[in-house]
Protein backbone atom coordinates (compact mmCIF):
# COMPACT_ATOMS: atom_id res chain seq x y z
CA UNK A 1 0.00 0.00 0.00
CA UNK A 2 3.05 2.21 0.25
CA UNK A 3 3.66 4.79 -2.52
CA UNK A 4 6.66 6.22 -1.36
CA UNK A 5 9.11 7.14 -4.26
CA UNK A 6 12.08 4.91 -3.38
CA UNK A 7 15.24 6.68 -2.18
CA UNK A 8 18.48 5.44 -1.69
CA UNK A 9 19.59 5.92 1.55
CA UNK A 10 23.21 7.25 1.67
CA UNK A 11 24.87 7.62 4.28
CA UNK A 12 28.57 7.49 4.14
CA UNK A 13 28.48 7.66 0.46
CA UNK A 14 30.30 4.85 -0.91
CA UNK A 15 31.44 1.49 0.44
CA UNK A 16 34.44 1.84 1.94
CA UNK A 17 37.65 0.04 0.72
CA UNK A 18 39.22 -1.99 2.97
CA UNK A 19 38.35 -5.35 5.26
CA UNK A 20 35.54 -3.35 7.87
CA UNK A 21 33.72 -2.41 4.64
CA UNK A 22 33.68 -5.74 3.29
CA UNK A 23 32.91 -7.59 5.72
CA UNK A 24 29.87 -4.59 6.26
CA UNK A 25 28.62 -5.61 2.51
CA UNK A 26 28.89 -8.99 3.24
CA UNK A 27 26.68 -8.72 6.11
CA UNK A 28 24.45 -6.66 3.55
CA UNK A 29 24.14 -9.64 1.02
CA UNK A 30 23.63 -11.85 3.96
CA UNK A 31 21.18 -10.09 5.84
CA UNK A 32 18.58 -9.64 2.54
CA UNK A 33 19.60 -12.81 1.06
CA UNK A 34 16.46 -14.70 2.79
CA UNK A 35 14.42 -11.78 1.80
CA UNK A 36 15.50 -11.63 -1.65
CA UNK A 37 15.25 -15.83 -2.04
CA UNK A 38 11.36 -15.67 -0.99
CA UNK A 39 10.59 -12.48 -3.05
CA UNK A 40 11.90 -14.53 -5.77
CA UNK A 41 10.38 -17.56 -5.18
CA UNK A 42 6.88 -16.41 -3.93
CA UNK A 43 6.81 -13.16 -6.06
CA UNK A 44 9.11 -12.77 -8.99
CA UNK A 45 9.02 -16.20 -10.33
CA UNK A 46 5.36 -16.41 -10.43
CA UNK A 47 5.00 -13.33 -11.76
CA UNK A 48 7.16 -13.90 -14.51
CA UNK A 49 5.55 -17.07 -15.39
CA UNK A 50 2.46 -15.13 -15.54
CA UNK A 51 3.70 -13.09 -17.92
CA UNK A 52 4.42 -16.55 -20.25
CA UNK A 53 1.06 -18.53 -19.14
CA UNK A 54 -1.06 -15.56 -20.66
CA UNK A 55 0.74 -16.11 -24.47
CA UNK A 56 -0.20 -19.66 -23.69
CA UNK A 57 -3.44 -22.07 -23.94
CA UNK A 58 -3.51 -24.09 -20.73
CA UNK A 59 -5.98 -26.48 -18.70
CA UNK A 60 -3.26 -27.40 -16.30
CA UNK A 61 -2.48 -30.76 -18.09
CA UNK A 62 0.70 -31.33 -20.09
CA UNK A 63 2.34 -28.63 -21.07
CA UNK A 64 1.40 -25.23 -21.90
CA UNK A 65 0.79 -24.24 -25.67
CA UNK A 66 2.34 -21.36 -26.81
CA UNK A 67 -0.08 -19.26 -28.87
CA UNK A 68 1.53 -15.61 -29.04
CA UNK A 69 -1.29 -13.16 -28.32
CA UNK A 70 -4.31 -15.16 -29.23
CA UNK A 71 -5.07 -14.58 -25.50
CA UNK A 72 -5.26 -10.85 -26.06
CA UNK A 73 -6.91 -11.21 -29.50
CA UNK A 74 -9.50 -12.81 -27.80
CA UNK A 75 -9.96 -10.29 -25.02
CA UNK A 76 -10.97 -7.89 -27.66
CA UNK A 77 -13.60 -9.61 -29.09
CA UNK A 78 -15.03 -11.32 -25.51
CA UNK A 79 -17.97 -9.04 -24.35
CA UNK A 80 -17.87 -10.05 -20.92
CA UNK A 81 -14.13 -8.98 -20.68
CA UNK A 82 -15.42 -5.87 -21.70
CA UNK A 83 -18.46 -5.77 -19.54
CA UNK A 84 -15.82 -6.77 -16.67
CA UNK A 85 -13.81 -3.60 -17.33
CA UNK A 86 -16.16 -1.24 -17.42
CA UNK A 87 -17.58 -2.10 -13.95
CA UNK A 88 -14.13 -1.94 -12.55
CA UNK A 89 -13.71 1.23 -13.80
CA UNK A 90 -17.03 2.55 -12.76
CA UNK A 91 -16.62 0.94 -9.86
CA UNK A 92 -12.62 2.49 -9.00
CA UNK A 93 -14.23 5.71 -9.95
CA UNK A 94 -17.05 6.13 -7.57
CA UNK A 95 -15.02 4.22 -4.59
CA UNK A 96 -12.41 6.78 -5.44
CA UNK A 97 -14.19 9.61 -5.45
CA UNK A 98 -16.33 9.00 -2.10
CA UNK A 99 -13.18 7.25 -0.72
CA UNK A 100 -11.60 10.71 -1.13
CA UNK A 101 -14.09 13.19 -0.32
CA UNK A 102 -15.79 11.92 2.92
CA UNK A 103 -12.39 11.02 4.32
CA UNK A 104 -11.35 14.32 3.73
CA UNK A 105 -14.23 16.17 4.65
CA UNK A 106 -14.49 13.50 8.55
CA UNK A 107 -10.47 14.36 8.87
CA UNK A 108 -11.43 18.68 8.62
CA UNK A 109 -14.17 18.25 11.18
CA UNK A 110 -12.05 16.06 13.34
CA UNK A 111 -8.55 18.35 13.03
CA UNK A 112 -10.60 20.78 14.95
CA UNK A 113 -9.99 19.54 18.40
CA UNK A 114 -13.95 19.19 19.21
CA UNK A 115 -15.03 17.42 22.28
CA UNK A 116 -15.54 13.85 21.35
CA UNK A 117 -12.86 13.69 18.30
CA UNK A 118 -10.88 10.92 19.59
CA UNK A 119 -14.04 8.27 19.84
CA UNK A 120 -15.77 9.48 16.92
CA UNK A 121 -12.10 8.91 15.22
CA UNK A 122 -11.87 5.20 16.99
CA UNK A 123 -15.07 4.06 15.97
CA UNK A 124 -15.09 5.60 12.09
CA UNK A 125 -11.98 3.47 12.05
CA UNK A 126 -12.86 0.28 13.36
CA UNK A 127 -14.71 -1.45 9.96
CA UNK A 128 -10.88 -1.38 8.59
CA UNK A 129 -9.71 -3.25 10.89
CA UNK A 130 -12.39 -6.16 10.01
CA UNK A 131 -11.67 -8.74 7.20
CA UNK A 132 -13.54 -8.74 3.82
CA UNK A 133 -15.04 -11.72 4.19
CA UNK A 134 -16.96 -10.76 7.79
CA UNK A 135 -17.58 -7.15 6.12
CA UNK A 136 -19.18 -8.90 3.03
CA UNK A 137 -21.18 -11.11 5.13
CA UNK A 138 -22.36 -8.29 7.20
CA UNK A 139 -23.77 -6.14 4.76
CA UNK A 140 -25.21 -9.43 2.73
CA UNK A 141 -27.16 -9.39 5.71
CA UNK A 142 -27.69 -5.88 6.04
CA UNK A 143 -29.10 -5.91 2.38
CA UNK A 144 -31.11 -9.20 2.47
CA UNK A 145 -34.60 -8.16 1.09
CA UNK A 146 -37.09 -9.49 3.52
CA UNK A 147 -34.86 -8.88 7.01
CA UNK A 148 -32.17 -6.77 6.16
CA UNK A 149 -31.41 -3.99 8.47
CA UNK A 150 -31.84 -1.58 5.35
CA UNK A 151 -35.23 -2.38 3.93
CA UNK A 152 -36.42 -2.69 7.40
CA UNK A 153 -35.11 0.87 8.23
CA UNK A 154 -36.34 1.99 4.88
CA UNK A 155 -39.82 1.19 6.38
CA UNK A 156 -40.02 1.96 9.90
CA UNK A 157 -39.62 5.82 8.19
CA UNK A 158 -42.17 5.21 5.51
CA UNK A 159 -40.11 4.67 3.00
CA UNK A 160 -40.86 1.37 2.39
CA UNK A 161 -41.71 1.62 -1.43
CA UNK A 162 -37.67 2.27 -1.72
CA UNK A 163 -37.20 -1.22 -0.10
CA UNK A 164 -35.01 -3.71 -2.66
CA UNK A 165 -33.54 -6.60 -3.18
CA UNK A 166 -30.06 -5.09 -3.22
CA UNK A 167 -27.64 -7.23 -4.03
CA UNK A 168 -30.16 -9.24 -6.69
CA UNK A 169 -31.17 -6.46 -8.85
CA UNK A 170 -28.63 -5.95 -11.51
CA UNK A 171 -29.12 -1.51 -11.30
CA UNK A 172 -28.49 -1.38 -7.25
CA UNK A 173 -25.96 -4.27 -6.89
CA UNK A 174 -22.79 -1.89 -7.91
CA UNK A 175 -23.93 0.90 -6.12
CA UNK A 176 -24.70 -1.38 -2.84
CA UNK A 177 -20.93 -3.09 -3.18
CA UNK A 178 -19.95 0.73 -3.36
CA UNK A 179 -21.28 1.97 -0.06
CA UNK A 180 -19.87 -1.40 1.03
CA UNK A 181 -16.64 -0.70 0.18
CA UNK A 182 -16.56 3.14 1.44
CA UNK A 183 -17.73 1.60 4.91
CA UNK A 184 -14.33 0.16 5.25
CA UNK A 185 -12.01 2.25 3.77
CA UNK A 186 -13.11 5.87 5.19
CA UNK A 187 -11.54 5.25 8.42
CA UNK A 188 -8.26 4.34 6.41
CA UNK A 189 -8.16 7.51 4.31
CA UNK A 190 -9.01 9.94 7.11
CA UNK A 191 -6.45 8.73 9.30
CA UNK A 192 -4.25 9.83 6.40
CA UNK A 193 -5.67 12.92 5.71
CA UNK A 194 -5.70 13.82 9.77
CA UNK A 195 -1.53 12.93 9.33
CA UNK A 196 -1.87 15.02 6.39
CA UNK A 197 -3.29 18.29 8.26
CA UNK A 198 -1.43 17.87 11.71
CA UNK A 199 1.36 18.99 9.01
CA UNK A 200 0.14 22.61 7.89
CA UNK A 201 1.53 25.51 9.19
CA UNK A 202 -1.17 26.82 12.19
CA UNK A 203 0.45 30.56 10.63
CA UNK A 204 -1.13 30.06 6.83
CA UNK A 205 -4.59 29.89 8.81
CA UNK A 206 -3.93 32.98 11.11
CA UNK A 207 -2.62 34.89 7.83
CA UNK A 208 -5.93 33.82 5.77
CA UNK A 209 -8.18 34.74 8.46
CA UNK A 210 -6.02 38.23 9.01
CA UNK A 211 -6.85 38.63 5.46
CA UNK A 212 -10.64 38.15 6.05
CA UNK A 213 -10.80 34.66 4.39
CA UNK A 214 -14.30 32.32 5.21
CA UNK A 215 -14.27 29.31 6.14
CA UNK A 216 -14.64 28.07 2.89
CA UNK A 217 -11.81 30.13 1.90
CA UNK A 218 -9.95 28.79 4.02
CA UNK A 219 -10.63 25.08 3.41
CA UNK A 220 -10.23 26.10 -0.49
CA UNK A 221 -6.68 27.89 -0.73
CA UNK A 222 -5.32 26.68 2.60
CA UNK A 223 -6.08 23.35 3.38
CA UNK A 224 -6.78 21.68 -0.53
CA UNK A 225 -3.27 23.13 -1.74
CA UNK A 226 -0.93 22.10 1.20
CA UNK A 227 -2.86 18.02 1.02
CA UNK A 228 -2.10 18.14 -2.22
CA UNK A 229 0.75 15.25 -2.04
CA UNK A 230 -1.75 13.94 0.38
CA UNK A 231 -4.36 13.49 -1.64
CA UNK A 232 -2.39 12.19 -4.40
CA UNK A 233 -1.61 9.22 -2.42
CA UNK A 234 -5.12 8.64 -1.31
CA UNK A 235 -6.54 8.72 -4.99
CA UNK A 236 -3.17 6.77 -5.74
CA UNK A 237 -4.17 3.83 -2.75
CA UNK A 238 -7.71 4.59 -4.25
CA UNK A 239 -7.08 3.65 -7.95
CA UNK A 240 -4.88 0.64 -7.28
CA UNK A 241 -7.65 -1.10 -4.56
CA UNK A 242 -10.38 -0.58 -7.26
CA UNK A 243 -8.62 -2.33 -9.85
CA UNK A 244 -7.58 -4.86 -7.51
CA UNK A 245 -10.81 -5.36 -6.00
CA UNK A 246 -11.78 -8.75 -5.19
CA UNK A 247 -12.47 -10.29 -2.05
CA UNK A 248 -15.81 -8.01 -0.97
CA UNK A 249 -17.36 -8.39 -4.56
CA UNK A 250 -16.74 -12.82 -4.59
CA UNK A 251 -18.15 -12.92 -1.17
CA UNK A 252 -20.81 -10.98 -1.25
CA UNK A 253 -22.04 -11.73 -5.04
CA UNK A 254 -19.71 -13.78 -6.78
CA UNK A 255 -19.73 -11.46 -9.67
CA UNK A 256 -23.81 -11.53 -10.21
CA UNK A 257 -26.61 -11.16 -10.53
CA UNK A 258 -26.50 -11.91 -14.10
CA UNK A 259 -22.50 -10.87 -13.74
CA UNK A 260 -24.00 -7.28 -13.33
CA UNK A 261 -20.75 -6.84 -10.48
CA UNK A 262 -18.10 -9.11 -12.27
CA UNK A 263 -14.92 -7.11 -12.04
CA UNK A 264 -11.65 -8.13 -13.91
CA UNK A 265 -10.56 -9.85 -10.07
CA UNK A 266 -14.02 -12.06 -10.18
CA UNK A 267 -13.84 -12.85 -13.86
CA UNK A 268 -10.25 -14.27 -13.89
CA UNK A 269 -10.57 -16.13 -10.74
CA UNK A 270 -13.66 -17.74 -12.04
CA UNK A 271 -11.66 -18.86 -15.49
CA UNK A 272 -9.29 -20.28 -13.63
CA UNK A 273 -10.76 -22.09 -10.42
CA UNK A 274 -14.60 -21.66 -10.91
CA UNK A 275 -14.14 -25.41 -12.16
CA UNK A 276 -16.97 -26.28 -9.91
CA UNK A 277 -19.54 -24.61 -13.05
CA UNK A 278 -18.08 -27.75 -15.08
CA UNK A 279 -15.47 -25.55 -17.00
CA UNK A 280 -12.05 -26.19 -18.00
CA UNK A 281 -9.86 -23.83 -16.09
CA UNK A 282 -8.42 -21.71 -18.64
CA UNK A 283 -5.30 -20.39 -16.88
CA UNK A 284 -3.83 -18.75 -20.29
CA UNK A 285 -6.74 -16.85 -20.40
CA UNK A 286 -7.33 -16.09 -16.73
CA UNK A 287 -3.71 -14.72 -17.01
CA UNK A 288 -4.21 -12.78 -20.13
CA UNK A 289 -6.75 -10.85 -17.86
CA UNK A 290 -4.44 -10.67 -14.56
CA UNK A 291 -1.92 -9.25 -16.69
CA UNK A 292 -4.56 -6.39 -17.85
CA UNK A 293 -4.96 -5.81 -13.93
CA UNK A 294 -1.50 -5.66 -13.70
CA UNK A 295 -0.75 -3.03 -16.50
CA UNK A 296 -3.99 -0.72 -15.08
CA UNK A 297 -1.84 -0.92 -11.36
CA UNK A 298 1.42 0.46 -13.01
CA UNK A 299 0.22 2.90 -15.41
CA UNK A 300 -1.58 4.63 -12.03
CA UNK A 301 1.79 4.43 -10.26
CA UNK A 302 3.43 5.82 -12.75
CA UNK A 303 0.91 8.60 -13.52
CA UNK A 304 0.92 9.53 -9.50
CA UNK A 305 4.95 9.07 -9.51
CA UNK A 306 4.98 11.86 -12.35
CA UNK A 307 2.26 13.81 -11.05
CA UNK A 308 3.93 14.22 -8.00
CA UNK A 309 7.57 15.09 -9.21
CA UNK A 310 5.49 18.17 -11.13
CA UNK A 311 4.36 18.72 -7.50
CA UNK A 312 8.05 18.74 -6.17
CA UNK A 313 8.99 20.49 -9.02
CA UNK A 314 6.68 23.70 -8.61
CA UNK A 315 7.55 24.20 -4.88
CA UNK B 1 -6.84 24.08 16.81
CA UNK B 2 -5.16 26.73 19.13
CA UNK B 3 -6.93 29.28 16.83
CA UNK B 4 -10.16 27.88 17.59
CA UNK B 5 -9.86 27.96 21.41
CA UNK B 6 -8.69 31.29 21.19
CA UNK B 7 -11.94 32.80 19.18
CA UNK B 8 -14.12 31.17 21.54
CA UNK B 9 -14.96 34.19 23.54
CA UNK B 10 -16.54 35.47 20.48
CA UNK B 11 -17.84 33.11 18.08
CA UNK B 12 -20.55 34.38 15.72
CA UNK B 13 -23.79 32.32 14.97
CA UNK B 14 -22.95 30.87 11.66
CA UNK B 15 -19.44 29.64 13.45
CA UNK B 16 -22.04 28.18 15.91
CA UNK B 17 -24.71 26.50 13.13
CA UNK B 18 -21.57 24.87 11.34
CA UNK B 19 -20.67 23.37 14.64
CA UNK B 20 -23.46 21.76 14.84
CA UNK B 21 -23.66 20.44 11.61
CA UNK B 22 -20.39 19.57 11.99
CA UNK B 23 -21.27 17.60 15.09
CA UNK B 24 -24.43 16.14 13.46
CA UNK B 25 -22.29 14.72 10.36
CA UNK B 26 -19.67 13.55 12.22
CA UNK B 27 -22.71 11.19 14.96
CA UNK B 28 -24.15 10.13 11.78
CA UNK B 29 -21.40 8.27 10.07
CA UNK B 30 -20.03 7.22 13.35
CA UNK B 31 -23.29 5.53 13.98
CA UNK B 32 -23.37 4.06 10.39
CA UNK B 33 -19.51 2.42 11.04
CA UNK B 34 -20.88 1.00 14.17
CA UNK B 35 -24.20 0.19 13.74
CA UNK B 36 -23.35 -2.89 11.10
CA UNK B 37 -21.29 -4.16 14.12
CA UNK B 38 -23.03 -4.00 17.29
CA UNK B 39 -26.12 -5.37 15.25
CA UNK B 40 -23.93 -8.23 14.38
CA UNK B 41 -22.89 -8.60 18.47
CA UNK B 42 -26.77 -8.19 19.42
CA UNK B 43 -27.90 -11.08 16.43
CA UNK B 44 -25.60 -13.22 18.02
CA UNK B 45 -27.35 -13.40 21.11
CA UNK B 46 -30.96 -13.61 20.20
CA UNK B 47 -33.23 -16.47 20.54
CA UNK B 48 -33.87 -18.12 16.73
CA UNK B 49 -37.33 -16.94 17.08
CA UNK B 50 -37.11 -13.59 17.49
CA UNK B 51 -34.34 -12.75 14.34
CA UNK B 52 -36.69 -12.23 12.00
CA UNK B 53 -39.06 -9.09 13.03
CA UNK B 54 -39.10 -7.88 17.00
CA UNK B 55 -37.19 -4.93 18.57
CA UNK B 56 -33.22 -4.13 17.83
CA UNK B 57 -32.56 -5.07 21.63
CA UNK B 58 -34.26 -8.49 22.06
CA UNK B 59 -36.33 -9.49 25.58
CA UNK B 60 -34.17 -12.38 26.42
CA UNK B 61 -30.52 -13.19 25.87
CA UNK B 62 -29.04 -16.69 24.74
CA UNK B 63 -25.44 -18.02 24.12
CA UNK B 64 -27.44 -21.12 22.10
CA UNK B 65 -25.58 -19.42 18.76
CA UNK B 66 -22.05 -19.24 20.22
CA UNK B 67 -22.75 -22.87 21.93
CA UNK B 68 -23.78 -24.26 18.50
CA UNK B 69 -20.57 -22.57 16.31
CA UNK B 70 -18.46 -24.11 18.62
CA UNK B 71 -19.21 -27.46 18.39
CA UNK B 72 -21.12 -27.55 14.28
CA UNK B 73 -18.60 -25.19 12.89
CA UNK B 74 -16.26 -26.77 15.13
CA UNK B 75 -14.94 -23.54 15.48
CA UNK B 76 -12.00 -23.87 18.28
CA UNK B 77 -9.96 -26.12 15.68
CA UNK B 78 -10.48 -22.96 12.79
CA UNK B 79 -9.72 -20.87 15.34
CA UNK B 80 -6.10 -22.52 16.16
CA UNK B 81 -5.31 -23.19 13.18
CA UNK B 82 -5.65 -19.24 12.17
CA UNK B 83 -3.81 -18.94 15.30
CA UNK B 84 -0.66 -20.43 14.40
CA UNK B 85 -0.37 -19.75 10.83
CA UNK B 86 -1.18 -16.08 11.75
CA UNK B 87 1.93 -16.63 14.48
CA UNK B 88 4.18 -18.06 12.36
CA UNK B 89 3.70 -15.72 9.50
CA UNK B 90 4.16 -12.70 11.99
CA UNK B 91 7.73 -14.17 13.20
CA UNK B 92 9.09 -15.16 9.86
CA UNK B 93 8.31 -12.05 8.07
CA UNK B 94 9.57 -10.01 11.14
CA UNK B 95 12.59 -11.88 11.38
CA UNK B 96 13.43 -11.20 7.62
CA UNK B 97 11.99 -7.70 7.30
CA UNK B 98 13.89 -6.72 10.69
CA UNK B 99 17.35 -7.86 9.36
CA UNK B 100 16.82 -7.09 5.46
CA UNK B 101 15.57 -3.06 6.45
CA UNK B 102 18.90 -2.73 8.86
CA UNK B 103 20.77 -3.90 5.57
CA UNK B 104 19.50 -0.90 3.56
CA UNK B 105 19.37 1.37 6.01
CA UNK B 106 22.73 1.30 7.58
CA UNK B 107 25.38 -0.88 5.40
CA UNK B 108 26.34 -0.83 2.36
CA UNK B 109 27.05 -2.89 -0.64
CA UNK B 110 27.12 -2.64 -4.27
CA UNK B 111 23.57 -3.20 -6.27
CA UNK B 112 21.64 -2.11 -3.10
CA UNK B 113 19.28 0.20 -4.75
CA UNK B 114 18.49 -2.12 -7.26
CA UNK B 115 17.87 -4.85 -4.95
CA UNK B 116 15.64 -2.52 -2.68
CA UNK B 117 13.31 -1.27 -5.58
CA UNK B 118 12.87 -4.40 -7.02
CA UNK B 119 11.71 -5.93 -3.72
CA UNK B 120 9.61 -3.22 -2.98
CA UNK B 121 7.61 -2.83 -6.69
CA UNK B 122 5.28 -5.80 -4.72
CA UNK B 123 3.88 -3.62 -3.18
CA UNK B 124 1.74 -2.24 -6.44
CA UNK B 125 1.27 -5.79 -8.00
CA UNK B 126 -2.42 -7.40 -7.62
CA UNK B 127 -2.54 -10.48 -6.20
CA UNK B 128 -4.82 -11.50 -8.76
CA UNK B 129 -1.79 -11.19 -11.46
CA UNK B 130 0.06 -14.11 -9.12
CA UNK B 131 -2.14 -16.46 -7.85
CA UNK B 132 -2.57 -18.50 -10.49
CA UNK B 133 1.33 -18.87 -10.91
CA UNK B 134 1.52 -19.42 -7.27
CA UNK B 135 -0.73 -22.42 -7.03
CA UNK B 136 0.69 -24.03 -9.90
CA UNK B 137 3.72 -23.57 -8.07
CA UNK B 138 2.84 -25.12 -4.66
CA UNK B 139 1.49 -27.93 -6.94
CA UNK B 140 4.67 -28.60 -8.42
CA UNK B 141 6.15 -27.92 -4.86
CA UNK B 142 4.12 -30.75 -3.59
CA UNK B 143 3.11 -27.90 -1.42
CA UNK B 144 -0.88 -27.10 -2.69
CA UNK B 145 -3.38 -28.08 -0.10
CA UNK B 146 -1.04 -27.79 3.16
CA UNK B 147 -0.34 -24.87 5.64
CA UNK B 148 3.18 -24.98 4.94
CA UNK B 149 3.14 -23.76 1.48
CA UNK B 150 0.37 -21.64 2.70
CA UNK B 151 2.46 -19.48 5.23
CA UNK B 152 5.68 -19.33 2.96
CA UNK B 153 4.16 -17.46 0.38
CA UNK B 154 2.42 -15.44 3.07
CA UNK B 155 5.66 -14.51 4.66
CA UNK B 156 7.25 -14.35 0.79
CA UNK B 157 4.66 -11.72 -0.54
CA UNK B 158 4.42 -10.13 2.85
CA UNK B 159 8.04 -9.19 3.79
CA UNK B 160 9.00 -6.57 1.02
CA UNK B 161 6.42 -3.98 2.36
CA UNK B 162 7.52 -5.14 6.08
CA UNK B 163 10.93 -4.46 5.35
CA UNK B 164 10.03 -0.99 4.11
CA UNK B 165 8.64 0.03 7.50
CA UNK B 166 11.48 -1.34 9.18
CA UNK B 167 14.50 0.70 6.75
CA UNK B 168 11.98 4.05 7.67
CA UNK B 169 12.61 2.92 11.25
CA UNK B 170 16.03 1.78 11.28
CA UNK B 171 16.71 5.12 9.16
CA UNK B 172 15.25 7.44 12.40
CA UNK B 173 18.08 6.02 14.34
CA UNK B 174 22.08 7.69 14.45
CA UNK B 175 24.23 5.69 12.03
CA UNK B 176 27.02 6.83 14.44
CA UNK B 177 25.80 4.06 16.52
CA UNK B 178 27.11 1.61 14.25
CA UNK B 179 30.54 3.13 13.81
CA UNK B 180 30.78 2.95 16.94
CA UNK B 181 29.96 -0.66 17.92
CA UNK B 182 32.59 -0.94 14.96
CA UNK B 183 35.55 0.84 16.77
CA UNK B 184 34.60 -1.76 19.82
CA UNK B 185 35.18 -4.46 17.50
CA UNK B 186 31.36 -5.64 17.21
CA UNK B 187 30.48 -8.13 14.54
CA UNK B 188 27.90 -7.23 12.15
CA UNK B 189 25.39 -9.38 13.03
CA UNK B 190 25.99 -8.38 16.89
CA UNK B 191 25.84 -4.78 16.17
CA UNK B 192 22.26 -5.54 14.68
CA UNK B 193 21.09 -7.98 17.28
CA UNK B 194 22.43 -6.22 20.41
CA UNK B 195 22.79 -2.42 19.70
CA UNK B 196 20.23 -1.33 17.02
CA UNK B 197 17.44 -4.03 16.99
CA UNK B 198 16.35 -2.88 20.67
CA UNK B 199 16.29 0.77 20.12
CA UNK B 200 13.87 -0.48 16.72
CA UNK B 201 11.42 -2.46 18.70
CA UNK B 202 9.12 0.14 18.48
CA UNK B 203 8.69 -0.25 14.76
CA UNK B 204 9.02 -4.07 14.77
CA UNK B 205 5.89 -3.94 17.04
CA UNK B 206 4.30 -1.60 14.79
CA UNK B 207 5.12 -4.44 12.32
CA UNK B 208 3.79 -7.48 14.35
CA UNK B 209 0.29 -5.82 14.85
CA UNK B 210 0.24 -4.70 10.89
CA UNK B 211 1.12 -8.00 9.70
CA UNK B 212 -0.87 -9.65 12.56
CA UNK B 213 -3.82 -8.16 11.21
CA UNK B 214 -3.36 -8.54 7.46
CA UNK B 215 -2.24 -12.61 7.85
CA UNK B 216 -5.72 -13.14 10.20
CA UNK B 217 -7.57 -11.80 7.75
CA UNK B 218 -6.44 -13.48 4.41
CA UNK B 219 -8.76 -14.65 1.91
CA UNK B 220 -7.81 -15.46 -1.53
CA UNK B 221 -4.80 -17.28 -0.85
CA UNK B 222 -5.84 -19.22 1.65
CA UNK B 223 -8.99 -20.22 -0.27
CA UNK B 224 -7.27 -21.20 -3.27
CA UNK B 225 -4.40 -22.89 -1.81
CA UNK B 226 -5.98 -25.47 0.77
CA UNK B 227 -8.43 -27.76 -0.14
CA UNK B 228 -9.67 -30.23 2.79
CA UNK B 229 -11.64 -28.50 5.09
CA UNK B 230 -10.29 -29.46 8.81
CA UNK B 231 -7.21 -27.52 7.67
CA UNK B 232 -9.03 -24.42 6.83
CA UNK B 233 -8.07 -21.14 8.82
CA UNK B 234 -11.10 -18.94 9.46
CA UNK B 235 -11.93 -16.87 6.71
CA UNK B 236 -12.49 -19.62 4.37
CA UNK B 237 -14.54 -21.25 6.94
CA UNK B 238 -16.70 -18.14 7.76
CA UNK B 239 -17.27 -18.01 3.83
CA UNK B 240 -18.24 -21.28 3.24
CA UNK B 241 -20.45 -21.56 6.50
CA UNK B 242 -22.30 -18.47 4.80
CA UNK B 243 -23.20 -20.26 1.89
CA UNK B 244 -24.67 -23.68 3.93
CA UNK B 245 -26.30 -21.47 6.75
CA UNK B 246 -27.12 -18.24 5.24
CA UNK B 247 -30.54 -18.15 6.89
CA UNK B 248 -29.09 -19.15 10.59
CA UNK B 249 -28.02 -15.26 11.44
CA UNK B 250 -28.01 -16.16 15.14
CA UNK B 251 -24.90 -18.41 13.95
CA UNK B 252 -23.33 -16.64 11.44
CA UNK B 253 -23.28 -13.36 13.73
CA UNK B 254 -22.05 -15.39 16.54
CA UNK B 255 -19.08 -17.04 13.94
CA UNK B 256 -18.00 -14.18 12.83
CA UNK B 257 -17.86 -11.82 16.51
CA UNK B 258 -15.54 -14.64 17.64
CA UNK B 259 -13.64 -14.31 14.35
CA UNK B 260 -12.86 -10.94 15.04
CA UNK B 261 -12.79 -10.39 18.35
CA UNK B 262 -8.53 -11.25 18.67
CA UNK B 263 -8.36 -8.46 16.21
CA UNK B 264 -10.53 -5.60 17.87
CA UNK B 265 -8.95 -6.39 21.21
CA UNK B 266 -5.56 -5.59 19.99
CA UNK B 267 -6.66 -2.55 18.08
CA UNK B 268 -8.55 -1.22 21.46
CA UNK B 269 -5.25 -1.86 23.11
CA UNK B 270 -2.70 -0.74 20.73
CA UNK B 271 -4.44 2.01 18.60
CA UNK B 272 -1.73 4.29 18.10
CA UNK B 273 0.41 1.39 16.54
CA UNK B 274 -2.32 0.05 14.52
CA UNK B 275 -2.88 3.40 13.03
CA UNK B 276 0.67 3.94 12.62
CA UNK B 277 1.44 0.71 10.52
CA UNK B 278 -1.73 1.51 8.69
CA UNK B 279 -1.21 5.02 7.80
CA UNK B 280 3.03 5.11 7.64
CA UNK B 281 3.12 3.85 4.07
CA UNK B 282 1.49 6.10 2.74
CA UNK B 283 2.49 9.28 4.60
CA UNK B 284 6.00 8.34 4.19
CA UNK B 285 6.34 9.60 0.35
Amino acid sequence: MAVAAPRAPRRGGAPPRGGRGRSAALAGYLFVLPTVALFSVFVAYPFLRSMYLSLTRWSGFGTPDFVGLENFDNLVSDPVFWDALTTTLVFTLACTVLQTAVPLLLAVLLNRGWRLGVVFRTVIFVPAVVSFVVTGSLWQMVYDPNFGQLNQFLEGIGLGSLAQPWLADTTTVLPALVVVSLWQAAGLYMLIYLAGLQGIDPVLYEAARIDGATAYQRFRHVTVPMLRRVTAVVVLLNVVNGFKTFDVIYVMTGGGPNRASEVLGTYLYGLAFGSSAGAVPSFGYATAISMVVFVLCLLATLVQVRVNRKARDVH
Amino acid sequence: MSIETLNRTARPPRVRIARLFGYLLLIVISAASAYPLLWMLITSVRPRNTVFGGGFLPDEFTFDAYRQAWTDLNFPRHFMITLVITVITVLGVVALATLAGYAFAHLEFRGKQFIYVTLLSTIMLPVTAIVIPLFLELDALGLLGGQTGLVLVYIGTSVPFAMFLMRVFFETLPHELVQAARVDGAGEFAIFARVMLPLAAPGAATVVIFQFMNTWNEFLFAQTFLRTPEQLPLQPVLYAAVGQHSTDWPLLCASLTMSILPIIMVYMRMQRRFVAGMTLGAVKS
